[in-house]
C-alpha cells in the first residue's frame, strides 16, 4: 500500500457549463478518516463519486491506492452512497449477502459468517429477515453500512452516511470509523455538519468545487486564531479570507 | 457471463418472489387478457389465427413492461450507481437483468400458451419444446428492448408512455389484426423494421403451419439479431463515468 490512499491533482468537472469542481487537488493519507465539509452545492458527492469512478473528470489525474479508479479496482473500494440504495422487497441479510457476493465473497463458508457478522456490527440481529420497506431511516443507514463494508475495503467512501441517524446511533457509527480506521482502512467522508467534521482526523474545507482549507481540526481551529473558535467559526473565517483575497486580485 | 451474473438474476428472482402482489399479478394478469381473448373472438377459426400473433404481442409488452419498470426503479432508487460503483461489469448487470426476468417473462409465456391450448382449446402444429423456445427468444427481445428505453425514461409514468410509443404501433403494423402485405407500401417497408413483425410470422407458421425452428430460420435470425443489438445497446447506456 503507498504512503497517499488518494490523490487528487488539478481535478475539473463540469455538469454541461457548470463548473462543480474546480482544479481541485488533494492528498489523502492511508488509514485515516478524512472529511470533505462544505455546504450543499459545494461538490463533495461529486468529488466522491468522481474518486469512486462513476463519473469521469474533464480534466486531472485521480488515483484511489495508486491506480486510476476502475471497475478491477472497485474490489479495494467500499461506497456507501447518500441515499441508502437498497432492494426494498429484500430482507436486511438478503441485501447484505448480495454485496457481500458481487464483492467476489463466493465461497459461502466465508460469506455466511461474514454477513452474520456485519448484521451484528450494525445492531440488526433481531431484524435480520424483516424486508428493508419496513425498517426505519435510521436502520436503513446502517444496512446500507453494512452493504458498504461487509468485503473489508481498505478504502471506503461515505457519502453524508449519518444524515438522519439520532445522536445515539451516530455516536455508534463514529465509534466504529474509529476502530476501522486504527485497522488500517482510510474512510473519506463527506458531511456538511460540523459535528461529524470533529470526528475526522484530516479534514477539507470545500466550497463551490475548491478547496478552501485543509488540515486537522485543531490547526483549522486554530487558524482563526481564537481559542474558543469552533469549526463552524473556522469554516466561515476560511470563507472569508478567500473572498478578501479574491478581492485583492 | 460471470459468477456476478447469476447473482444478479438470483436477486431479481427473490426481489419478485418477495413482492407478493406483483406475482400475483404476473400470474393473474396474462390470464385474464387470455380470457378475454377467447370470450371476444366467436369462431373457434378465427381463434386459431389470431391466437398465436396475441401469443407473440403479450410477450412482447408484459416482458417489456415488467423490465422496463424494474430497471428504472433500479436507476432512480440508486442501486444500479451502487452497482456500478462495484466490480461488476456492464454486461453482467443486463446479462443478470436478463436471466432473472426472462424467468418470469417464460413463466408468463407458459402460462398464456398452456391457457390457450387447453382452456380456449385453440388448434396448433408443430413440435410444442421448438415453439416455445421461439417464444423465448421473442422474451428475450422485450427484456432487453426494457433495459434499453429505460434510460431514456426519469420516472415510471414516462416509461409507460413507451408503450403507446414503441408497442401499439408495432400491434397495428407487424400483421395482428391485418396481413402486413395488405397495407400501403410504406408502412409495409416500416414493418421489416419492427421485431414484432418476425415475431408474428414465426410463431403463426411454427403454430398454424406446423414449420419448425430451421424452416423459420429468418425470423429466429432477425429476432436473435435485435435481442443482441438490443442488449449491447442497453449495455452501452450504463457506462461507468456517466451515471448520474
Amino acid at each position: 500500500m503507498t504512503d497517499s490512499a488518494i490523490l487528487v491533482k488539478d481535478l475539473v468537472f463540469n455538469y454541461g457549463r457548470l463548473r462543480v469542481i474546480d482544479n481541485l487537488s488533494l492528498e489523502i493519507p492511508s488509514g485515516t478518516s478524512f472529511g470533505l465539509l462544505g455546504p450543499n452545492g459545494s461538490g463533495k458527492t461529486t468529488l466522491i463519486r468522481l474518486m469512486v469512478g462513476l463519473l469521469r473528470p474533464a480534466a486531472g489525474l485521480i488515483r484511489c491506492l495508486g491506480k486510476p479508479p476502475s471497475p478491477a479496482r472497485a474490489r479495494y473500494t467500499g461506497y456507501m452512497p447518500q441515499l441508502p440504495a437498497l432492494y426494498a422487497e429484500l430482507t436486511v441479510q438478503q441485501n447484505i449477502d448480495f454485496f457481500a457476493r458481487i464483492y467476489g465473497l463466493r465461497d459461502k463458508d466465508v460469506r455466511v459468517p461474514r454477513v452474520e457478522e456485519v448484521v451484528r456490527l450494525t445492531d440488526l440481529w433481531d431484524k435480520r429477515k424483516t424486508q428493508v420497506m419496513k425498517l426505519s431511516g435510521g436502520m436503513k443507514q446502517r444496512v446500507s453500512l453494512g452493504c458498504a463494508i461487509v468485503h473489508r475495503p481498505p478504502l471506503l467512501f461515505l457519502d453524508e452516511p449519518t444524515v438522519g441517524l439520532d445522536p445515539e446511533l451516530r455516536a455508534n457509527f463514529w465509534d466504529y470509523f474509529a476502530g476501522l480506521t486504527a485497522g488500517g482502512t482510510t474512510i473519506i467522508i463527506s458531511s456538511h455538519t460540523m459535528d461529524d467534521a470533529a470526528h475526522c482526523q484530516n479534514l477539507v474545507f470545500l466550497r463551490l468545487g475548491r478547496v478552501i482549507a485543509e488540515g486537522t481540526p485543531e490547526e483549522l481551529r486554530a487558524a482563526t486564531g481564537d481559542k474558543e473558535a469552533s469549526l463552524e467559526d473556522a469554516f466561515l473565517y476560511f470563507i472569508r479570507q478567500k473572498e478578501v483575497s479574491q478581492d485583492d486580485r | 457471463m460471470t459468477v456476478s451474473t447469476f447473482s444478479i438474476a438470483q436477486r431479481i428472482i427473490n426481489q419478485l418472489l418477495h413482492d407478493r402482489r406483483t406475482l400475483a399479478l404476473v400470474v393473474i394478469v396474462p390470464l385474464i387478457i387470455a380470457s378475454l381473448v377467447g370470450v371476444s373472438v366467436p369462431d373457434e377459426r378465427i381463434l386459431d389465427y389470431t391466437a398465436p400473433a396475441i401469443l407473440a404481442v403479450l410477450i412482447l409488452f408484459f416482458g417489456f413492461l415488467l423490465t422496463g419498470i424494474s430497471f428504472l426503479r433500479e436507476r432512480s432508487q440508486g442501486t444500479l450507481e451502487r452497482l456500478m460503483a462495484s466490480p461488476v461489469t456492464r454486461l453482467d448487470i443486463v446479462g443478470g437483468y436478463l436471466l432473472g426476468f426472462l424467468v418470469f417473462a417464460l413463466l408468463q409465456t407458459l402460462i398464456i400458451f398452456f391457457y390457450m391450448v387447453y382452456v380456449l382449446q385453440i388448434n396448433y402444429q408443430g413440435e410444442l419444446w421448438q415453439i416455445i423456445l421461439f417464444q423465448v427468444l421473442i422474451g428475450i427481445g422485450a427484456v432487453c428492448l426494457g433495459t434499453f428505453l429505460s434510460v431514456f425514461a426519469r420516472n415510471e409514468f414516462q416509461m409507460i408512455q413507451f408503450i403507446p410509443m414503441i408497442i401499439v404501433p408495432q400491434m397495428f403494423l407487424c400483421g395482428l389484426l391485418w396481413p402486413v402485405g395488405q397495407m400501403p407500401d410504406y408502412l409495409q417497408w416500416l414493418a421489416k423494421f419492427l421485431p414484432l413483425t418476425y415475431g408474428i410470422e414465426g410463431i403463426r407458421a411454427m403454430m398454424l403451419e406446423g414449420q419448425n425452428l430451421l424452416e423459420v430460420g429468418k425470423d429466429v435470425g432477425i429476432l436473435a439479431a435485435y435481442a443482441v443489438g438490443l442488449l449491447i445497446l442497453a449495455s452501452l447506456t450504463l457506462r461507468r463515468g456517466k451515471v448520474a
